[in-house]
């Protein structure tokens, strides 16, 4: 396995700025997951890293090495795709060991690697079995197994969980992550699951309008978003605007104890569980109650207008109208800019 | 100067693109190289077997002496131009195909309404009788219009016996009416198989709404089905028309309406031998062809273009 | 909720009736009444709801009578002794079929064989050349986006010169080789590529061809290989649809062949010229009609075991 730089990468269509000077390492063994609105450039990013795009400037390097202008038979790069792709007109077996046979392995060895990988992904009962038997997951696995048998430079997930349903989805991202994580593959993953990214990525890259928002581990990036658009992409967040002073941030309804570097105007942004119900100082009317299981999500407005999203436990029943009285953890404020 | 300063950038444009896809470096020049080996093949046939006897015939259509090729003249476009005779024929061409094509695309529509929304007893034996023709020359479709029509067809005998009058004066295959039948014997699986398509992505949800909301079936294809039919309706009427145009080998056997095309067939036969006023009038009707095609189906979704 | 739906509410139900249904209660609470039913059954029904659905099917019986009648009778006929009246009389006989089919004397010179013969080497020719300048071409079409596209795709998927004029130009251009096999053949290649094309490339359209081709060629596999191994072999149905379809149209071509032919052998289509345009060989054509529905009738079971709805471009 390898690292991956990407370095000022930039892709344009006629006068349409795809991806816009994207700086990216993809560290040795990492899964980096990828995640944006539709129309973000993730897609084009990962093209680029398979060399089906070639970038209008800026560079690709893998280890090192300046892969730009290589053909895509040619860099070694798994991929595995939303709509799996598979061979219809090869077995499972057939599949997985294509990768091989273009490599020039001999054909023993080929397919002891090849019944190796569908063991390893419990699917070692379907490789004489023809792709279009198989149900979506397991399609899936098999197209993680073609794209794992190159033993690649760099595996690139594009939206692999997608077209699957929720409980094998939840499956699957364990099961792939550990093996993942077990053969230390370095991987891009792009997805627009959130949920899914900081489930199984070490460290996620937000994109937006073609350029980098921020890149850092999941932790991070939910608890100190780079800005508002960060903010508000990876999980929902109300933001507050104030004035910081003296090491507090006066958001004019409440004083909070956090210091920023420069006095002035701030914006703060709230996690819904930045804010505790039932005692405090504040008052917030309750304007909408989105009963969610586990949990309850409200929305309530402050004496200063802001609306502000929270969740309560779900056997708590609240109204709309009601008046609750709620205080804000400063401990899960993060001040931005 | 500007002129020729344009001129040779575009030059070296070209030259750059000649030589980025013989020697490519991005993906994108791999893929231009692709495109044109792909395509390769394909033009140079079309370039070997059409364009260059194209080509011929226009040369044919302005020689002076057709038969070495010789000298220049224009006396061919002039007969084309100042005989009536050539009019009306054209006249007839049109007239006869619209109408041949009018009651094809007609018959098309019910019997791709049937086949796609009716649980018909023999649905395989209508799309095979539908599709079947599609393979018959028009010499075929011809005498099986006489088979029908002709002096011992089916047709005029059972008239004839149940009337009591002779088969012979009854016969109408060689008539305009069979003729006709013909025309539309070749036409209509045309129509049929473009039609079925169409229907074959019929929002059928809309229509089963139109009916919840109190729409008659009438009111539901008037309303519903007719303007998201109106596409493939337009492609198919364009098609079975240039199909139409082109029927050659039925009306030769039955030859009871000059048409183009056995205009230009007698026009290069022994005793009235004129290759290039028949060159001419090809030139004319491949032209009239191709312009029409490529404005009727600016029209249409290229999608519902089947041939 | 039409009228037929509640037969009860149609002829006025009683009051008793009434009360019983409404003592029907259902597990989700709501309950039945049949004066319920009254109120949303409709007295009247549309005009079209009553008569297009005979209308239509009874225009659909005329078509496919008017389509297929001819056919049957030409082929039995072809087993009759007389075509007089108003049927064919005096079966079975096979003198038409052998005469067609050269066991025995026969009115117009020649037997159908050696025409056959070369006919469908011909088309067989002009398939295999389709093969190899459609599926590229069909291909490029359905997977690349460039410029020009649009012109190209009308020219490889309309047939823009008729066969006729193609012929009369071919001859003049190719005075030498026009009237050879080798004119034929690339007349018919011509000629019948649209077919080629939209059939394989309707089968391209179906799959997600730039994935495949993505995958396959991030697995190692240079373009070419690519395209032989893996995208070739997706589209093998529509190849083989598309290569029944252009064989079978070029076997009995006349238009071009008609312009082209030089008679040494005649190409079947002039054969059945020559059958035809005698009216007095009535039975003796309809033999020779018929060889050419069996070839056909084949060409449209092959297809149909293909999944094809006969002789269709479209993927179904």
């Amino acid at each position: 396995m390898s690292d991956v730089t990407l370095e000022s990468l930039t892709k344009t269509y006629g006068d349409e700025v795809a991806v816009d000077g994207i700086d990216l390492t993809i560290r040795d063994g990492e899964i980096l997951g990828v995640v944006g609105p539709s129309g973000c450039g993730k897609t084009t990013t990962l093209r680029t890293i398979a060399g089906f795009e070639t970038p209008t400037h800026g560079r690709v390097l893998f280890d090192g090495v300046d892969v730009t202008h290589v053909p895509p038979e040619e860099r070694n790069v798994g991929l595995v795709f939303q709509s799996y792709a598979l061979f219809d007109t090869m077995t499972v077996r057939e599949n997985v060991a294509f990768g091989p046979k273009m490599q020039g392995v001999p054909k023993a060895k080929r397919r002891e690697r090849a019944d190796d990988l569908l063991a390893m992904l419990d699917i070692a009962e379907l490789a004489d079995r023809r792709p279009t038997t198989l149900s979506g997951g397991q399609q899936q696995r098999v197209g993680l197994a073609r794209a794992l048998a190159i033993e690649p430079h760099v595996l690139l997930l594009d939206e692999p969980m997608t077209g699957l349903d929720a409980e094998l989805k939840t499956r699957l991202r364990e099961e792939i992550g550990d093996l993942l994580a077990d053969l230390e593959v370095t991987a891009l993953y792009v997805t627009h699951d959130q949920e899914e990214a900081m489930a199984m990525c070490d460290r996620i890259a937000v994109l937006a309008d073609g350029t980098l928002e921020q890149v850092g581990p999941p932790a991070e990036i939910y608890r100190r978003p780079a800005n508002p658009f960060v903010a508000n992409f990876v999980g929902s967040s109300t933001l507050l605007e104030g004035v910081a002073e003296n090491g507090h941030v006066d958001l004019g309804f409440t004083e909070l104890p956090v210091a920023a570097e420069t006095d002035g105007s701030v914006r703060v942004a709230a996690r819904p569980a930045a804010f505790e119900l039932g005692e405090g100082s504040l008052e917030a009317d309750v304007t909408d109650v989105t009963y969610l299981g586990d949990r309850t999500r409200l929305t309530a407005t402050l004496p200063d207008d802001t609306t502000v999203t929270l969740h309560a436990d779900g056997i708590d029943g609240y109204r709309v109208g009601d008046s609750v009285p709620l205080s804000i953890d400063e401990q899960r404020v993060h001040l931005l800019e | 100067m500007s002129v020729r300063k344009s001129a040779t950038a575009s030059v070296r444009r070209i030259a750059t693109l000649a030589s980025t896809t013989a020697r490519p470096t991005t993906e994108r020049e791999r893929e231009r190289r692709r495109i044109v080996v792909l395509c390769l093949p394909f033009f140079a046939l079309a370039v070997v077997a059409g364009f260059v006897p194209l080509a011929m015939l226009v040369r044919i259509s302005l020689a002076e002496d057709t038969i070495w090729m010789e000298g220049w003249s224009l006396e061919a476009w002039e007969t084309l131009a100042t005989t009536p005779a050539y009019r009306r024929v054209a006249w007839n061409t049109l007239w006869f195909v619209g109408l041949a094509t009018g009651v094809s695309v007609a018959l098309g529509v019910a019997v791709a309404h049937a086949l796609e929304k009716y649980d018909l007893p023999a649905e395989r034996i209508v799309v095979a009788a539908v599709s079947f023709p599609i393979a018959l020359p028009g010499i075929v479709v011809a005498y099986l219009i006489t088979v029908l029509l002709g002096r011992q067809g089916l047709v005029t005998n059972a008239i004839a016996v149940a009337t009591g009058q002779g088969a012979h004066g009854l016969a109408s295959a060689t008539a305009i009416t069979g003729l006709f039948l013909g025309y539309v014997y070749s036409l209509l699986p045309r129509a049929t198989m473009v039609l079925r398509g169409t229907y074959a992505e019929v929002n059928e949800q809309a229509e089963e709404a139109a009916r919840a909301l109190g729409a008659s079936r009438w009111e539901t294809f008037y309303h519903v089905t007719l303007p998201e039919i109106r596409p493939g309706i337009a492609a198919a009427a364009i098609l079975t028309f240039r199909s139409g145009l082109a029927i050659f080998g039925t009306v030769l056997i039955l030859q009871s309406h000059q048409v183009v095309t056995l205009q230009i067939h007698n026009e290069i036969s022994v005793g009235s031998y004129a290759p290039d006023v028949a060159a001419a009038i090809g030139l004319v009707y491949v032209v009239f062809i191709v312009a029409f095609t490529f404005v009727g189906l600016r029209f249409v979704d290229d999608d519902a273009v089947e041939v | 909720m039409t009228g037929n739906t509640s037969p009860r509410a149609d002829d006025g139900s009683t009051a008793a009736e009434n009360a019983d249904a409404a003592l029907t209660t259902r597990p989700d609470g709501g309950s039945v009444t049949a004066s319920g039913n009254r109120r949303w059954s409709r007295s009247g029904r549309a005009f079209s709801t009553l008569l297009g659905r005979p209308i239509v099917a009874g225009v659909v019986a005329v078509v496919t009578a008017f389509l297929t009648v001819p056919v049957l009778v030409a082929f039995v006929s072809s087993f009759a002794e007389s075509g007089s009246g108003v049927l064919p009389t005096g079966f079975v006989t096979f003198d038409h079929w052998r005469k067609v089919l050269g066991f025995g004397e026969y009115g117009v010179r020649k037997n159908a064989i050696p025409g056959l013969t070369y006919s469908l080497l011909i088309a067989t020719g002009g398939m295999v050349l389709n093969v190899v300048i459609g599926v590229p071409v069909a291909y490029a079409l359905a997977r690349y986006d460039f410029y020009a596209r649009d012109w190209v795709n009308t020219f490889a998927i309309l047939p823009l010169v008729p066969g006729l004029i193609l012929g009369i130009a071919f001859v003049q251009t190719y005075p030498q080789h026009g009237r050879s096999a080798l004119g034929l053949l690339a007349g018919y290649c011509l000629l019948k590529s649209p077919y080629m094309v939209l059939t394989v490339q309707s089968s391209f359209q179906s799959m997600d061809l730039v994935r495949l081709e993505e995958s396959a060629r991030s697995l190692g596999a240079s373009w070419p290989r690519t395209f032989l191994t893996v995208v070739v072999p997706h589209a093998k149905r529509g190849i083989i649809a598309g290569a029944i379809i252009t064989w079978t149209l070029a076997a009995a071509e006349f238009n071009f062949t008609h312009m082209v032919a030089s008679g040494s052998p005649d190409p079947f289509a002039m054969f059945l010229y020559d059958n035809i345009a005698n009216n007095a060989l009535y039975l003796q054509s309809a033999a020779a009609v018929s060889v050419y529905f069996l070839i056909v009738a084949g060409a449209i079971i092959s297809l149909q075991l293909l999944g094809k709805r006969g002789f269709s471009t479209a993927h179904q």
